[in-house]
Order: structure tokens, then sequence, then C-alpha cells
């Protein structure tokens, strides 16, 4: 009704909410002690306002570096039907098998996606991390990705209420000047049902996306208000630019998880 | 500002000169069993610094000493798994020790 009244801030929220698609790449726990499988869901969301999820395609590439070693997990995906808010969509579920210490970076180059309302193609290259062990081994470290965020704190144990810092890269070279898009990730998902939690952000931001500036160098910070996921994407950072005849977005992604200090 | 970080600073350096260079980070050890008869330990400390050279005994259940050795250069050591109860003890000095029953050998 709010929107009806004031036709303007209705445009704003169409205007934002056409820009925060953030993909997911989920897994509840970041910091595990034991060995084990862990699970993964792989969506393509609006998950700051529990909003509506996009159907993804089969991903170009989906793997797990560990001490500078890929391991391929494509043949681990397996399509699943995401329940959202509003809708359904097609995303996909993995599981990846862990064993020894140490900082795990989960990599996901999803199909482009088109993006109707744009008339254009989006794919977001998106990174995940989890550790084993409290070990760090390297999650500091660029992966060498079309396009990526380098975090500067590290993504598995961030502090609420301190910040977190990261660099933009394309093509391993610094990104100045580029709007960084965050937002939290509201409503986890659920593993058992592959469908979204309860939402823990009620209200829009009044402003609409929250977003930080790249420096010269290519850095930003954010500082983070509360514990959960928070995620971190640059629009259109990478290097291609089109696909099938049309304005592609490739997209750097990355998501941290922030704790309380108790 | 500027002074005050100075005189942590210098705090840090004294204290890690006490206590040795294992004082500002905290050791990890993890061991596995391979299946094959054979323990795989890995160690290390939570700043990334390395666990090569770090003494490692297992114990048998009495508390005796019957495998004695150190981190490789990959902060790994392998031994033949005991049989019995066992503890494995990563040894990086005094407060800096790891002990890890052989029940929670992965």
């Amino acid at each position: 009704m709010k929107n009806v009244l004031f036709p303007a801030a209705a445009l704003l929220l169409a205007a934002t909410s056409a820009q925060a698609h953030f993909q997911l790449v989920y897994t509840p726990d970041v910091n595990i002690e034991r060995p084990g499988e862990v699970p993964f869901r792989l969506i393509f969301w609006h998950p700051m306002d529990n909003g509506h999820a996009m159907d993804m395609g089969a991903p170009e590439a989906f793997y797990m570096m560990f001490r500078g070693e890929r391991t391929d997990l494509l043949d681990q995906l397996e399509p699943i039907t995401f329940k959202g808010a509003e809708n359904e969509a097609k995303a996909f579920a993995a599981t990846a098998t862990v064993r020894r210490n140490g900082d795990y970076v989960f990599v996901l180059e999803p199909a482009p996606y088109y993006e109707g309302s744009e008339d254009i193609y989006i794919q977001q290259l998106t990174k995940s991390y989890i550790n084993k062990g409290g070990l760090p081994t390297g999650w500091q470290e660029p992966l060498g990705l079309a396009t990526e965020i380098v975090p500067l704190n590290k993504p598995t144990n961030v502090l609420a209420g301190s910040t977190f810092s990261g660099v933009l890269l394309s093509e391993g070279a610094p990104v100045a000047d580029a709007e960084i898009e965050i937002e939290y990730l509201s409503a986890l998902p659920d593993l058992e049902t592959n469908a979204a939690g309860e939402a823990t952000v009620l209200k829009p931001m009044p402003g609409g996306a929250i977003v930080a500036m790249t420096d010269h160098d290519g850095r930003f910070t954010f500082g983070i208000p509360r514990a959960g996921f928070w995620g971190f994407a640059a629009l259109g950072s990478g290097p291609d630019t089109e696909h099938e005849g049309k304005e592609l977005s490739q997209d750097a992604v990355l998501w941290v998880r922030a704790y309380d200090f108790e | 500002m500027r002074l005050r970080n100075v005189s942590i600073a210098a705090g840090v350096v004294a204290l890690a000169s006490v206590a040795g260079p294992a004082v500002a980070h905290t050791p990890l050890c993890a061991c596995y069993d391979m299946g094959d008869g054979i323990v795989l330990c890995e160690g290390g400390f939570s700043d990334g610094s390395s666990a090569s050279g770090v003494a490692i005994r297992v114990l048998d259940e009495g508390g005796d000493v019957v495998i004695e050795g150190a981190m490789n250069e990959n902060s790994e050591f392998e031994f033949e798994k005991p049989t019995g109860a066992y503890t494995v003890v990563f040894d990086a000095g005094e407060g800096h020790q790891i002990e890890i029953p052989a029940d929670e050998i992965f």
C-alpha cells in the first residue's frame, strides 16, 4: 500500500531489487573440527529481502581450492528446487569431502542468467570459505578468477561490530572506483527442506542497496553490524561483457561469516 | 595514539621473548587413522606458521613413550598405530602441548 502512495519509492524498490541478485554458495557451518562431508546449496536469490529466487542453469564450474590444489565438484551437483518466500527456483545441492586442516575455498562459475527486466545476462563468480581445525592456509590468496574479491579479513571469522575489507580484482588487477553491493542472508536455507527459513530482516532498507566503493587500490571496507552471513558483490567487474549477443554483467561475489563476540 | 601503540607493541615483544616464539599463536594438531595401520598427524599454529620440528610422542596406556619423533617439513608425522589405547602428544614447549587420545583420532 505504501508503494502505491509513493510511486517514486516503488520505482526505486523495483530498480534496487533488480540489482540485488546474489549468487549463494551456502553451507551452514563454516568452521568445522571433524573431517567429513560438507553440504552445499547453490541458490540464485535476493537474500536480503528473502525475495525472488531465479532459475539456475547448469554451472560452468564448481570446485574446491585447498592449499593451491583444485578439486572439481561439478559432478557432485544435484538439481534441487529451492523454495523461497515468493517462489520456487532451480538450484543445486552438492557435498564436498574435507579431511585435512586448513582453508577451503568453494568457487562457483554459474551459467549466465538472462535477466529479462534488464535485457542482460548476469554471471556471478562466487567464492565461499570454510576452515577446518583453525589452521590458516591461504584464505587471503587470490585464485586467479576472471574477477574476484580477495578478502583482507579472515572470511570465516569476522567479528560482528568490526569491519570487513576486501580488494576487487579483474584479471588480477585491482579495480578502482567500483561499486560493491552488500547484502545480508536474511533467511537461512534449510538443508532438509531446501526452503528459506524465517526471515530476520523484516523491513527493506529505506535507501535501497547498501553500497561501498573501492578506492584507488581497489579496496573497500564495510562495518559488519550483526552476526550471520554477509555477501559482497561487484557488478560488471569481469572482463567478459557479452553473451549470446547481449550485454553480460560478469560479477564477483564473496560470502563471509560474522559471529557475535560473547 | 602513536605512543600508546608503541608501548603495546613493546609489551607484546617482551612477553614473546619471555615465553618463547610460540606465545602469540595457538598450537593445532589433528590426527587421522588412515585405515592401513598408519596414523597421520598434522600440526601447525593458528597464525599459519609451520610446526616443522615440533616434538611428537605417542604414549601407551600407562603413559610410557612408545614412539618419539618430530613433525616433518610439511608439519606432518606418521606412525604405526599401536595396539590398545594410546595418546599422541604434540609438544611445542611449555603451554603449547596438545594431547590427543586415540578415541579423538578421526
